[in-house]
């Protein structure tokens, strides 16, 4: 059991920040991945012995708070926070993420979202990601072609360095 | 890939400064927690009729009373299903939101470094028992114009154990109010805000403190 838990404490210690911040680009809302992050993340400690084989341990957590996030949804037969696509962001996340960005995650479909999410925070590549999601590995890619496509359209930041190279030049 | 790469660096860039805080002995201890209520289900239907009897005492407490009170509330009652129908319980940690009689919301805020109240949890909560509210936590907020009627609300309550309970009146808050809730170390306050209206929060330091609005507003204006 002490083994266990020094294992699982590497592992969290290891894991938290980025799967905060993937379950954030999800949802939108840092206060609501954190309760949800962390609950999974208590989850994951109850069924560790299962976890720690996962092929993508970190990955079973972001599922497991996207999917708790899902259920709370359902039980309270309302929108989830990313479905208004204008709104702005929450408060406290603006100090951290650059709103613009927030925002223009926000208008992508949910699927790209957690595409995007867990290839850039998880670094998982695209097979790990078609399995993690349950989707095939061709989609993954469709998905992410045409998250990137939308995010490189609506961020100046993103082709900055090209235009400010073309300035200088 | 690498025609993604400026695009992804920049979104994970972005994100860099997010951090969780909490630390892993909160996920054990909310593992135990779990367990441990799992185990003591089994005794929630004896201990029910406590519940409701001590919901029954608050509501009756009058809705002018005083922050504090001498009156006292068993805490193995906090976390049981009142008798009455309504909304089911939530019981966490740092909370607990029952139903009581005539369509009260009997609330429970526990105090102590253990318990790690999650603001957007308790607002969940309340919203299931049709309260809406506005949870901050080491601060609070008011509206101006800020709404009469928090005295036919409200019933506060401080419990034994230095909890803080509060009999919510949910049919007597006004059509679009909302419930601010400030929770405090040692305190917690509460006032009527008028959704809509410009919103005003100070920390128990007196600094400026940015909180998530009804309507997902920043808000960084304090006021004393």
């Amino acid at each position: 059991m002490g083994h266990e838990q020094d294992e699982f404490a590497d592992f969290y210690r290891a894991s938290r920040d980025s799967c905060l911040r993937a379950v954030t680009a999800v949802v939108g809302d840092a206060e609501l991945a954190e309760e949800q992050v962390a609950e999974a993340f208590t989850r994951a400690w109850t069924s560790w012995g299962k976890v720690r084989r996962h092929a993508a341990p970190r990955a079973w957590v972001v599922r497991t708070a996207l999917n708790l996030g899902v259920s709370w949804w359902r039980r309270r037969h309302r929108e989830v926070p990313l479905a208004d696509h204008d709104a702005a962001a929450p408060a406290g996340l603006g100090d951290v993420v650059d709103p613009a960005l927030m925002a223009a995650l926000r208008r992508l479909p949910a699927r790209q979202r957690e595409v995007l999410a867990l290839r850039i925070f998880l670094d998982l590549d695209t097979e790990t990601t078609a399995k993690v999601i349950g989707i095939a590995p061709g989609t993954v890619m469709a998905h992410l072609s045409r998250a990137v496509a939308a995010l490189r359209r609506e961020l100046p930041l993103a082709s900055t360095d090209t235009n400010a190279r073309e300035v200088i030049r | 890939m690498n025609d993604y790469d400026d695009v992804m660096c920049q979104v994970r860039e972005s994100f860099s400064g997010l951090r969780m805080d909490l630390p892993v002995e909160k996920v054990f201890a909310a593992s135990r927690s779990r367990r441990h209520r799992r185990l003591s289900g089994l005794t929630a239907t004896a201990v029910a009729a406590v519940g409701a009897a001590a919901a029954i005492a608050l509501t009756l407490g009058g809705g002018q009373a005083p922050a504090r009170s001498g009156s006292a509330l068993s805490t193995s009652a906090l976390t049981t299903r009142p008798l009455s129908a309504g909304p089911g319980p939530v019981s966490l940690a740092a909370f607990s939101v029952t139903s009581g009689p005539g369509g009260s919301t009997t609330l429970i805020v526990r105090k102590g470094s253990q318990y790690q109240l999650a603001p957007a949890a308790l607002r969940q909560a309340l919203a299931q028992h049709g309260i809406p509210a506005l949870v901050t936590v080491g601060s609070f907020c008011r509206s101006t114009p800020e709404p009469a009627g928090i005295g036919q609300l409200l019933s506060p309550l401080t419990l034994a154990d230095g909890s803080d309970a509060m009999v919510i009146n949910g049919q007597a808050m006004p059509p679009g109010t909302r419930l601010s809730i400030g929770v405090f170390p040692q305190y917690t306050r509460m006032a009527l805000t008028q959704d809509g209206a410009p919103l005003s929060c100070t920390s128990g330091s007196g600094q400026p403190a940015a909180h998530i609005t009804p309507s997902n507003t920043p808000i960084r204006e304090p006021r004393q």
